[in-house]
């Protein structure tokens, strides 16, 4: 899998407006935690060099005070203070970070599935499956849904998560600030392979998203490469037509599994189980299970010149 | 001193320093029960009230539902606290009538649970099952749990019942035994109150 | 076996082994003495340790590598889904509850539990709804939806097999036994005390087992609702949790976390009250301000019921309303942090003994105060939205579970085990244990919180290649885990050890103040042959000294 290029994977790596408003309440926060940790242990530890009981002690009972008033007051207002605070951090964070929605209508739709990613553009009515890019400098506007079980859609360095819960649409505000790959997870227990429904979001310049967004409304031209018409042949009866949508393909039109009209263009399959080559595909295609056990795609019994030829055509669908 | 904590021995005569909560172990820990109970209905009230009013199968549902007669069965299970109040009276004096009113009582639970179950086989004739709708998964749920802690109830009732018919010279059911029963019964009884208002009356407010 | 006041021996018995109401398995399998009762429940909470543990061993030696085999993803996930149950139902809730029915008529100077019967109904229904969930592997297949289950995964259009219904029915078996045994607790405390002792002299134990069996009454029956209506969903074909019907998700989420909350509670109270008793013996000191720590738990048990949505910040139920629960759960945190202050404060100025019991107890401190911050850290929401669901919560409710509750609950098993058997555990096998135990668990759990940041989310069967940092990590922390589960059975092994060769105890090893060191060790069968008037919160201090049970007063205001 292609992630050697990727951006770091870190809550800490700043790539959204948003994340810095988080980063900068997770140091608050860490620094004050860390304070109250280092005087806890700092007491413990002098407490412990000052009245271990020595050897020559007499066996008598030390004086046993009960209490102090005012030590209680002081160790009951100061905490309460501090959280008043982080209270009030937390307001704000929470009202920058996700400010209500209104009736602006969203600019990407995500939607969870056993074991992918949705991605629509309602604006361009593109839709792609597993790996999606966005423009650096625009707030987008994210939709996320689920269309079986629960999952939850997270990229570290982009800030928060968002549940995708069936029948209980969320919303989540985007604002990239640099140009990357970012990695993610469904974070979520969504079943069998929730390890391995990964995300990759491809944050690029406005005059690229452009250009990749062209790419995806139009067709992938087709290709000369007669393995690659015999391909399309042996996709439009082998039954992958009865799951996968394909532009360029009048036949292909269920949207049962992941689009796959531009598939030649996403680094991975499965949603980051294999790097995307014409041999991996063809492994995949041969027998899914093997790669990612439990997915929903069956094993459909594909002879080698087969699923090579499939390969082939598919991977010309750029 | 000495301090013989023991469950089953009658009670003790207190130490003066005795700091205890002065009210019967037995009769405590129903009162508890009875709260731990009511969180339980509670939630699936709760569950009832959160699908009622969804498009088609909410409200709309509770039209099916006799008022009128599930009303007079609901009459039978109140007045059943109340008999089984005059029992509990009765028992206090020693007077056979006690014997009476719990026979009465028991009578008036278990026509209430046979309203219940007429009612829910006419609602499965028209098709209204546990697993039609939002209506039905709720509403079945909601009363068949209450249906349950009647039944329960009537059994209590009965031993209670075996327990003082066996006479003098058997155990006699003591004042204590017989009120947690019948703390039980009135719960249930309040639980319906509930029940009966959210389901059956409610349409009536909108 | 009966339990006639007038049978007891008047032989003095220093061995558990040889009282001779508990000869023979018959007399354990028929009891209703509340000790017996609390070494059963203990017993088996920690076999049912030793399965969980070796449960989360699997986990880790599979998470020892990316993308490894060592267990396929339907075998990791049922595995991950018992470990969860397994710790939380059938070790956490029957440890405490053993701790709580052996020592509650002890401390409070009576016979046995108000309900005999009810406590032995209560173990006995832990026991087969236990074996009733570990039965679903030969029967189809063990549940596979995670120790909270949610739907729709949870229903039965996505996990067919019977694993689930097993799961719900047994959870909803198991707390009705916790009820009674909730039920139980209170009313024993309430009406059995002995003459003198007020509610406000109660051992802090006691007093934390009190609020305990409050959260446990009122939120399992939480519990149990939820539970009736996902069975119902998956036998009835009702539709409580199925959004295309009508149904909610979110539902299931609320109603378990209403109970989730309290329950977690539940786990930790009783922790408290054993390190709340430990720490001052050993440091020759009462409790410092022993009435903030019982009015802080009572004001615990109130707002536990009302952080429930922060399992939720997540979820997008609206900014106002996750907020109100975001400022009960920062609030919560103030009465749970004073109790450190004045764990702390005990100890200072006092003549500390280092014994295992002790050092549990400190390192409880610790880690606790760890756990605690990590928690807080949740309660500002948006520092929930970035690292709930990831490692970084699995670090948080282990180091309060692991670090909280079971350190602080083996505390207590190191210092009432001569109480209960008569016999001293080994203080050389438990240094062992005890620094094992404490590189084992910290080397495992710390880095979770670095592997949060960095991404990993939780409840994943494997990991790609490649991801910085997780490999590495995942790798040390898999090899700290054999550490920690070799501690574990090195307590085991100590437990058993200490039993035929341990020391004789004595009454009162500890030199400690509350009335369970008045009895024998083992109790007789009734417990005391007599009881003294209690005037303080110390009854042996007073019978030592003539007064100051309570201190010097200063500061006494609760």
């Amino acid at each position: 899998m292609d992630i050697k290029n990727a951006d770091l994977t870190s809550i800490f790596n700043i790539a959204t407006t948003q994340n810095k408003y988080l980063n900068d309440l997770h140091f608050f926060t860490g620094a004050v935690c860390l304070v109250i940790l280092f005087i806890v242990t700092g007491l413990l530890i002098t407490i412990v060099a000052k009245f271990r009981t020595p050897e020559s002690d007499d066996g008598s009972e030390p004086k046993q005070t009960s209490g102090n008033v005012r030590l209680e007051i002081i160790w009951t207002a100061i905490p309460l203070a501090i959280v008043i605070v982080l209270g009030v951090l937390t307001a704000i964070v929470m009202v920058v970070v996700n400010p209500a929605v209104g009736s602006k209508k969203p600019d990407l739709i995500v939607i969870g599935h056993q074991w992918w990613w949705e991605y629509q553009y309602p604006k361009y009515g593109v839709t792609t499956a597993n790996e999606f890019c966005l423009p650096v400098d625009k707030n987008y506007l994210v939709e996320v849904l689920a269309a079986d079980v629960n999952h939850s859609f997270w990229v570290p360095a982009f800030g928060q998560k968002m549940d995708a819960i069936p029948g209980h649409p969320n919303y989540l505000w985007l604002h990239p600030t640099k140009k990357g790959l970012f990695l993610g997870t469904c974070s979520e227990y969504c079943g069998a392979q929730h390890g391995l429904m990964r995300i990759m979001a491809n944050v690029v310049s406005p005059q690229d998203f452009e250009t990749w967004i062209e790419a995806q409304k139009s067709s992938a031209p087709p290709s000369d490469d007669p393995a690659a018409a015999r391909g399309k042949v042996a996709f439009n009866s082998a039954t992958c037509v009865q799951c996968h949508h394909v532009a360029a393909d009048a036949e292909a039109k269920a949207l049962i599994g992941p689009d796959l009209s531009h598939i030649a263009q996403r680094k991975t399959l499965g949603a980051g189980v294999l790097e995307n080559n014409t041999e991996n595909l063809t492994k995949w295609m041969q027998n899914p299970q093997q790669f990612k056990p439990g997915v929903y795609m069956p094993n459909m019994r594909l002879t080698d010149d087969q699923a090579h030829d499939i390969a082939v055509y598919l991977e010309s669908l750029k | 001193m000495h301090n013989t904590a023991h469950a089953s021995a009658p009670s003790q005569p207190k130490h003066p320093l005795d700091t205890n909560l002065k009210v019967d172990r037995n009769i405590l820990g129903m009162a508890l029960f009875i709260g731990s109970e009511s969180v339980f209905f509670l939630l699936l009230i709760l569950a009832y009230v959160n699908f009622h009013n969804q498009y088609g199968t909410g409200a709309m549902a509770a039209w099916h539902l006799d008022v009128v007669k599930t009303g007079i069965f609901s009459i039978a299970l109140f007045a059943s606290s109340g008999t089984l109040w005059l029992a509990e009276r009765a028992h206090a004096k020693q007077s056979g009538m006690a014997f009476f009113w719990m026979i009465v009582t028991i009578g008036l639970g278990t026509t209430f649970i046979a309203g219940q179950g007429m009612e829910y086989a006419e609602l499965i004739r028209e098709n209204l099952t546990i697993s039609r709708d939002m209506f039905g998964s709720t509403f079945f749920t909601l009363t068949g749990f209450h249906g349950f802690h009647v039944i329960v109830g009537l059994i209590l009732l009965s031993i209670a019942l075996w327990i003082m018919a066996r006479g003098k010279k058997q155990h006699e059911i003591t004042e204590v035994g017989l009120t947690c029963v019948s703390m039980y019964w009135h719960f249930v009884d309040v639980v319906w109150v509930a029940v009966f208002s959210v389901v059956y009356l409610w349409r009536f407010i909108k | 076996m009966t339990q006639g006041a007038l049978e007891h021996s008047h032989k003095p018995v220093n061995w558990v082994a040889e009282v001779p109401e508990y000869k023979g398995i018959l007399s354990w399998i028929t009891s209703i003495d509340h000790k017996q009762l609390g070494l059963l429940y203990i017993m088996s909470a920690f076999g049912f340790l030793i399965v969980g543990a070796l449960l989360g061993l699997t986990i880790r030696m599979q998470l020892m590598f990316p993308m490894a085999h060592v267990v396929n993803q339907g075998q990791y996930n049922q595995i991950f889904t018992m470990h969860g149950t397994t710790m939380v139902f059938f070790v956490g809730m029957p440890l405490l509850f053993g701790f709580a029915v052996y020592l509650t008529p002890l401390m409070i100077g009576a016979r046995d539990m108000a309900f005999p019967r009810l406590n032995s109904f209560g173990y006995w229904v832990y026991i087969f709804g236990a074996i009733m969930l570990f039965f679903s592997f030969l029967a189809g297949g063990g549940p596979e939806a995670g120790w909270f289950a949610y739907p729709p995964l949870s229903e039965k259009g996505y996990l067919f097999n019977s694993g689930q219904n097993y799961w719900a029915l047994s959870l909803f078996v198991t707390g009705l036994g916790s009820v009674a045994t909730g039920i139980n607790l209170i009313v024993t405390i309430l009406t059995m005390r002995a003459p003198g002792m007020t509610l406000k002299r109660v051992p802090l134990f006691v007093w934390m087992i009190l609020m305990d069996a409050f959260l446990v009454t009122f939120s399992l029956p939480a519990l149990n609702a939820a539970l009736v209506m996902i069975l119902f969903d998956r036998i009835l074909n009702t539709h409580f949790f199925d959004a295309t019907v009508g149904g909610s998700p979110l539902l299931w989420q609320h109603f378990f976390w209403f109970f989730g909350h309290p329950e977690v509670y539940i786990l930790i109270l009783p922790g408290w009250g054993a390190v709340s008793e430990v720490i001052p013996v050993f440091s020759r000191k009462l409790l410092f301000g022993a009435g903030i720590m019982a009015a802080s738990t009572v004001a615990i048990t109130f707002l536990s019921f009302g952080v429930w949505v922060h399992h939720m910040f997540t979820t997008g139920l609206g900014t106002a309303p996750l907020y109100i629960f975001a400022v009960t759960s920062l609030l919560i945190a103030v009465p749970t942090g004073i109790k450190v202050w004045s764990w702390l404060a005990t100890m200072w100025g006092g003549k500390l003994r280092f014994s295992v019991s002790m050092l549990h107890a400190m390192a409880f401190l610790i880690q606790f105060t760890i756990g605690g911050l990590s928690g807080v850290g949740f309660a500002v929401i948006p520092i929930d939205w970035q690292l709930t669901d990831s490692y970084f919560v699995v670090a948080h409710f282990h180091y309060v579970l692991v670090g909280g509750m079971l350190f602080s609950l083996i505390s207590g098993v190191y210092y009432w085990y001569p109480k209960a058997t008569g016999r001293m555990m080994s203080e050389t096998l438990g240094l062992w244990q005890f620094w094992l135990f404490v590189i084992g668990f910290n080397g495992t759990f710390f880095v979770m919180h670095i592997l949060g940041i960095l991404g990993m989310p939780r409840r994943v069967w494997t990991y790609p290649v490649g991801m910085p940092g997780w490999a590495e990590l995942n790798f040390f922390s898999s090899c700290c885990s054999i550490i920690l589960v070799g501690s574990l059975l090195l307590f085991v092994y100590n437990l058993i050890w200490s039993f035929y060769h341990g020391k004789t105890a004595g009454p009162n090893p500890w030199n400690a103040w509350t009335l369970e060191w008045l009895a024998d060790s083992p109790p007789i069968a009734e417990n005391f042959e007599r009881v003294p008037v209690v005037r303080s919160r110390r009854p042996l201090w007073d019978l030592e000294f003539g007064s100051g049970g309570d201190g010097d007063g200063e500061g006494q205001h609760a």
